[in-house]
């Protein structure tokens, strides 16, 4: 395609009025998902049409699954008559769709909000990953090629671009990267994908990065209780399991692993977390999240690459720090990680062992990620990233408890 | 009348004969000890329920004397529940119940009358010992074989001595009469039924052990759960079958086999001799010089060289430090070649490949529960399957350093004695959720987590019994309270808790025997039995593979169940066999090593070059 120059397939005039006149058909994937359903939710109460893709799980249909969604959200009856639901996946190039549904579908949309994607980190998952998060891009964005798609949204993430040899991450396409796991790696493959894709289609396209999101910063609300939630939930497992052991069992099993409760009332779990000296974690909340992407979709209408994250990354001492106060627990500590090889571990230990060795990436965060593009349209509206401090903490975790980790969601 | 829910419960006897065994310890049903006819045990008096209710049957002498002799004692409901979640007792009460009322209205019991044929089985095996009562008839008529249609005997003769055999033969043949022999219970496969006489061999139960040679030489009564515990008081072991097949009848039929085929073999592995009454009425033993060769195998199928009347079999030392223990695999290939690995380095005595139906089943003490563990197995843990093996001490630390994760006896009993808690408050589900490179298995089963799964689960007897009906639970406190019932090594000897797998339906199995190096023929015939199965919407799982001769072939099982009382279910078996038995002759004819089990049905004792390497 060397010298054939693409025209783009709607001017940025024609995107703006489309949508200022509501007229946008916008597809969303992963409406599932945490991001995908706030997308959702978001796109129908500010007037656009929606339409969301979702597949049956074991429970439930697609339609079931996003209407659950939509009553959590509670979003009321106009905006829920923007959102059409198809039932399908994305496994298939037909996304699952009958012939005249795929080509009604490729008539009707607009623009594509791609935020389907697995979040698994492990190289046992490779080949799953590999099919979310390349194959089925490559499924949605063959919808794009053949539909009447202008804009194609591609939810991406701060750590597409890898290990990126201790250099600043920039908001740009990434040549080269070691990653960390397949998560990362595909993403950064995905990325690569989606631009070639619709620079030959004349598909404007905006790549959002984020960093690690949790639950909203003013209630708390999430609908996914991994990365960060995971070493809470468990802490607080065997904190009630300790506890009850005390109370019912005389203690026994918690004295055989050095659990008490001293004279305050505070459990004591001997856990010694290890991981590395420097860095932090980097998390934004997702109504933070959902804000910036609506700022930067309405704004940037050329296309471009955003980093949507936190400039004050949070040592993992703090966290602690926050789980002792909320939880009164005592016992947790980091301890550094060249001690690693010469301590024997508790049961309590080799869970958080192995959660660290997948997550210390992310929790001794050294990188850093520059976001001038994404800022500059922030700082116009406004929008900056909440603190990430006890309140917030406090916030996240009593949901999480309220639903016990999502069960009662 | 029979309420019509007592009769469904009787129907849905399995005939496994387990209630002819005293596997737990609580005793037998005692009229079944005194009296021998199957229709004295549990399993006859559900026969003979569900005939009542069906009208297949009127009242007689016989029946009112079976159903007198019932003292309603419970022993039937501790061991039925055990193994198929059902409750006989009820149907003992209605039975009483209704015989009760039917001689209170005043109404007809019937008298049988002998006949030539009858008075001359009695002068054989003794009067009480043959007859022709027909709710004696209708307890041999048939089994859950879906199949088979029914078919009445005319007489039921219980020898108590080989001479009586040899005897009745003479006078079967002499008289044009069809016979069959039959074990302890009926063989599920509609093989012992005949409108002639049908001869039980279950008077014919003595044992004499041969410490020298390390032989024992049982009756065809014995079953492998009697030669077991008599062998197992002397050190050794057997190979041995299902607990309440009988020895003689397994190694005629199927030939014996199981885990322990792996060190033990299969076929004529597994005896020293035999004796047998031939179709004319000779009796010959194996060893004899002019012997029929049953050591040679055809892949036709053939009848039993006559009615076995001893077996010599061998005994193998049990060894003070053996174990049993648990690989768990996420896939069938690991687990397949993991076994094989274990069985070409000798490591190991009895070795198998459990899958996640089997698992779950034989160590819950009810269904529901099963159920439960096997989606706290699969989903939550990722264990598919597991590699079972016994193994001593030496052998025990180098499969833990070839494994990497093992579930040792400890752990075994700390899980199973606390499985009502396995999920207790999503602790598995915390486990799943752990993002890593390892399974959760792998994270879960190591020796720190030990204290952390013995608070999460509260492992004790009590904590099992929770899992089984309200009146049941003192029984299963005290029965798990007993170190054997946890333990892997022994649950694997006697065998138990196998006959469990057929607890939520009858299961209908295919064994086959193939080559344990090609991975793709043994992944081909379960896919095969599966798409097949799923076909005709039966419901289906992998049971076993047993690795033979140091790993150059296995035995292996995979399972259909279906209702046996839904003749619709026996439809789509009949349907489904239609297709599974060309797939296997295909298989057979160009793949060395493979062979349905199907023809070596009463070739059992042929060598197992004979068949292995054909």
């Amino acid at each position: 395609m060397a010298g054939k120059k693409i025209v783009m397939r709607a001017s940025p005039q024609a995107i703006e009025e489309k949508r200022r006149t509501r007229g946008s058909a916008i597809l969303v994937t992963g409406g599932t998902g945490l991001i995908g359903s706030h997308l959702v939710a978001k796109l129908c109460r500010t007037g656009y049409r929606v339409i969301a893709i979702a597949r049956p799980n074991k429970q439930m249909t697609g339609q079931e699954r996003i209407n659950r969604l939509l009553d959590w959200f509670g979003l009321d009856s106009p905006a829920r008559s923007r959102i059409e639901i198809l039932e399908g996946h994305l496994d298939d190039p037909d996304l699952g769709l009958d012939s005249t549904r795929y080509r009604q579908l490729a008539e009707d949309i607009d623009e594509i909000v791609h935020c389907a994607s697995d979040t698994s980190f492990s190289e046992r998952k490779r080949a799953q990953v590999e099919k979310a998060n390349v194959a089925n891009l490559e499924n949605v964005l063959e919808l794009a090629s053949r539909s009447t798609c202008c804009f194609f949204h591609h939810i991406s993430t701060a750590y597409a671009a890898g290990k990126n040899g201790g250099r600043p991450c920039k908001e740009d396409l990434v040549e080269t990267g070691a990653f960390t796991n397949v998560y990362e790696e595909t993403k950064h493959r995905a990325e690569w994908i989606a631009t070639k894709r619709c620079a030959s289609e004349g598909i404007r396209l905006n790549i959002y990065r984020p960093s690690i999101v949790h639950g909203d910063s003013k209630t708390g609300r999430t609908i996914r209780f991994n990365a960060l939630y995971y070493p809470i939930r468990t802490i607080l497992f065997f904190k009630n399991l300790y506890e009850k052991d005390i109370v019912t069992n005389s203690g026994r099993n918690a004295e055989k692993m050095g659990v008490y409760i001293d004279r305050d009332g505070i459990i004591h779990l001997p856990i010694r977390v290890k991981v590395a000296a420097f860095g932090g974690i980097n998390l934004i909340p997702v109504d933070y999240f959902v804000e910036a992407f609506m700022a930067i979709m309405e704004d940037c209408l050329e296309g471009g690459i955003f980093h949507i994250v936190n400039t004050r990354t949070r040592p993992i001492e703090e966290i602690i720090d926050y789980v002792r106060r909320l939880f009164r627990v005592a016992g947790i500590r980091v301890v550094p990680c060249e001690d690693r090889a010469n301590l024997p571990r508790n049961g309590l230990e080799v869970l958080f062992d192995h959660y660290i060795r997948v997550y210390e990436p992310y929790i001794r965060d050294t990188r850093i990620f520059e976001n001038s593009r994404a800022e500059a349209i922030l700082k116009k509206r406004n929008i900056a990233c909440p603190e990430f401090d006890y309140d917030a903490f406090s916030k996240c975790m009593q949901y999480a408890v309220d639903v016990d980790w999502g069960t009662r969601l | 009348m029979i309420p019509e829910e007592v009769g469904k419960t009787a129907a849905q006897c399995r005939h496994y004969a387990m209630c002819k065994i005293d596997f737990l310890g609580t005793g037998l049903c005692p009229s079944g000890r005194v009296k021998h006819y199957v229709s004295y045990y549990p399993q006859g008096r559900m026969d003979i329920c569900d005939g009542l209710a069906r009208g297949l049957i009127p009242v007689t002498e016989g029946l009112v004397d079976i159903v007198g002799t019932c003292t309603l004692c419970g022993i039937c409901d501790k061991q039925c529940h055990f193994v198929t979640g059902l409750r006989p007792l009820k149907v003992m009460r209605s039975l009483k119940e209704f015989i009760a009322a039917y001689i209170a209205a005043g109404q007809e019991v019937k008298i049988v009358d002998s006949d030539p044929v009858l008075e001359s089985l009695r002068e054989i095996v003794g009067h009480e010992w043959a007859s022709n009562d027909p709710a004696i008839l209708l307890t041999y008529s048939n089994d859950p074989f879906p199949l088979a249609d029914m078919q009445m005997p005319r007489y039921v003769v219980l020898p108590r001595t080989g001479d009586q055999i040899v005897r009745l033969v003479h006078l079967a043949n002499g008289r044009g009469i069809p016979y069959v022999v039959r074990g302890n219970g009926g063989s599920v496969f509609g093989f012992v039924f005949t409108d002639g006489i049908v001869i039980d061999v279950n008077r014919m139960k003595s044992i004499d052990i041969d410490r020298d040679n390390w032989v024992a030489v049982v009756e065809p009564g014995v079953t492998s759960f009697e030669l077991q515990q008599e062998v197992a008081k002397l050190g050794f072991r057997v190979n041995a079958a299902e607990p309440a097949a009988t020895v003689c009848g397994n190694i005629v039929c199927t030939g014996m086999f199981s885990t322990w085929s792996n060190a033990y073999g299969v076929g004529a592995d597994n005896f020293v001799n035999m004796e047998f009454v031939d179709r004319q009425g000779g009796l010959f033993h194996l060893n004899e010089k002019t012997a029929p060769n049953i050591f040679a195998f055809t892949n036709e199928g053939s009848p039993s060289p006559g009615i076995c009347t001893k077996a010599y079999v061998r005994m193998h030392p049990a060894i003070d430090d053996e174990e049993g223990l648990l690989v768990p695999f996420s896939s069938f290939s690991g687990a397949v070649s993991f076994a094989r690995d274990l069985s070409r380095r000798r490591i190991g005595s009895a070795i198998g490949v459990l899958g996640g139906h089997y698992l779950s089943t034989f160590i819950s003490p009810s269904a529901e529960l099963a159920e439960r563990v096997r989606s706290c197995l699969t989903e939550a843990l990722g264990i598919e399957y597991a590699v079972f093996i016994v193994a001593d001490r030496y052998a025990r630390e180098t499969i833990k350093g070839m494994a990497g994760t093992i579930i040792d006896n400890r752990l075994f009993r700390m899980l199973m004695l606390g499985l009502p808690h396995l999920n207790e408050d999503g602790w598995l589900d915390l486990i799943r959720d752990l993002e890593n490179e390892e399974q959760p298995y792998e994270i879960l089963l190591r020796e720190e987590m030990y204290p952390v799964i013995e608070t999460v689960l509260s492992p004790s007897p009590e904590t099992l019994a929770q899992a089984v009906d309200h009146d049941l639970k003192d029984f299963y406190s005290s029965l798990y309270a007993r170190p054997e019932m946890t333990d892997l090594l022994w649950l694997n000897a006697f065998r138990i808790v196998s006959s469990r797998m057929a607890r939520h339906k009858h299961v209908f199995v295919f064994v086959a025997y193939v080559p344990l190096a090609r991975l793709d023929i043994i992944e081909h015939i379960a896919a095969e039995l599966k798409a097949i199965a799923d076909r005709y919407a039966i419901s289906n799982d992998f049971g076993f593979l047993t690795p033979l001769d140091l790993g150059k072939r296995a035995i292996l099982e995979y399972d259909y169940y279906i209702d046996h009382t839904d003749r619709s279910e026996g439809v789509k078996i009949g349907k489904a066999l239609g297709e599974v038995e060309p797939m296997f002759d295909r298989l057979s004819a160009t793949t060395k090593g493979v062979r349905w089990l199907k023809y070596v049905f009463g070739q059992g004792s042929s060598r197992k070059e004979s068949f292995l390497y054909t």
